[in-house]
């Protein structure tokens, strides 16, 4: 299945979803002023992508420096399909990066990986790059 | 008016708003674009202030939140579609410092049968402890959003949770129709 690819805009995160190496991450900030318009296609291709037949270990970077709460939302549509799929028997693997000191992206990694069970869940700290 | 009286006048609401410790104040129809404008400035005022990052992302978050809140339910708006869909909501920010602490005030009529379940919900996040607004928030994270709701209702628990303090909130009923909301939190 073809890549999908969209670069970040000023209140967008990037997106790069690499289906045939089942690498997928979503780095940036996201505060969308229509989230459902944004995170449709997003929740359409990796719904297909899931349903797709094969083993494919998925590994999955949430790079998120900062998202609102409607995106917190999307988030959680995105974890559950994984959470389903890792139940299913597809091996998953979500890094959720932070950086040093923001609690508040740390706890919000903490809340969502609450609930997933089979979906191998890792938080992970990385150096604060001085952007806000 | 000369123009004497001219700066006089606006040297007196630019006192009242230094006097209340604002630095930054928004009063009129926003949009996203205004959003993400004000939302860039604010965080580079506050880079260049050295104010710590995990702050600069509180008051942002904040912000953000209380933005789309006035976008999404003010009682005055303005629509139209020229070339894209325009969408413009009255209300106002303000951001000051007041006791060492960054506060973010905004302000938008609501509907005053609105009031009654806005209130509700505000006085019940205002008496949550800072687990129990973590639990709160969990919890309706994981709910389904309302059919044709815009946003994740979970904006105010955001606020509450970004905040350092309880949030502050008032009515001021303006007519039979509407009331003036405001909303303020610390962070």
């Amino acid at each position: 299945m073809e890549s999908l690819k969209l670069p970040a805009t000023g209140r967008t995160p990037e997106v790069d979803f690499d289906f045939a190496q089942g690498v997928l991450r979503l780095s940036g900030e996201s505060y969308p002023d229509d989230v459902a318009t944004f995170f449709g296609p997003i929740f359409a291709a990796l719904r297909a992508f899931l349903a797709e037949a094969g083993g494919h270990p998925i590994r999955f970077d949430m790079e998120l420096l900062y998202f609102n709460s409607s995106s917190a939302k999307a988030l959680m549509n995105i974890f559950q399909m994984l959470e389903t799929a890792a139940g299913n028997g597809r091996s998953i693997a979500v890094t959720w990066c932070y950086e040093e000191n923001d609690d508040s992206m740390q706890e919000l990694g903490e809340d969502f990986a609450e609930d997933l069970h089979h979906v191998a869940f890792t938080l992970k700290q990385i150096p604060a790059d001085g952007a806000p | 008016m000369d123009s004497i009286m001219l700066a006089q006048q606006y040297a007196g609401i630019k006192r009242d708003l230094d006097e209340k410790g604002i630095i930054f104040s928004f009063s009129g129809y926003l949009s996203e674009g205004i959003l993400y404008s004000l939302g860039e400035a604010l965080r580079e005022k506050m880079t260049l202030e050295e104010t710590d990052g995990p702050t600069v992302r509180r008051v942002f978050a904040v912000f953000v939140e209380q933005m789309q809140n006035i976008i999404r339910y003010s009682a005055e708006k303005m629509t139209g579609a020229r070339e894209k869909p325009v969408e413009l909501s009255a209300g106002m920010v303000t951001i000051g410092m007041e006791g060492g602490k960054v506060f973010i005030v905004c302000g938008n009529t609501v509907y005053n049968a609105d009031v009654p379940r806005l209130r509700d919900r505000l006085e019940y996040l205002k008496g949550l402890d800072k687990d129990a607004i973590k639990t709160y928030y969990r919890e309706q994270l994981r709910e389904t959003p309302e059919e044709g709701a815009r946003g994740a209702n979970i904006g105010l628990i955001e606020i509450a949770r970004r905040a350092s303090e309880p949030i502050e909130y008032d009515f001021l009923e303006m007519d039979e129709g509407k009331s003036f909301f405001c909303l303020k939190a610390r962070i």
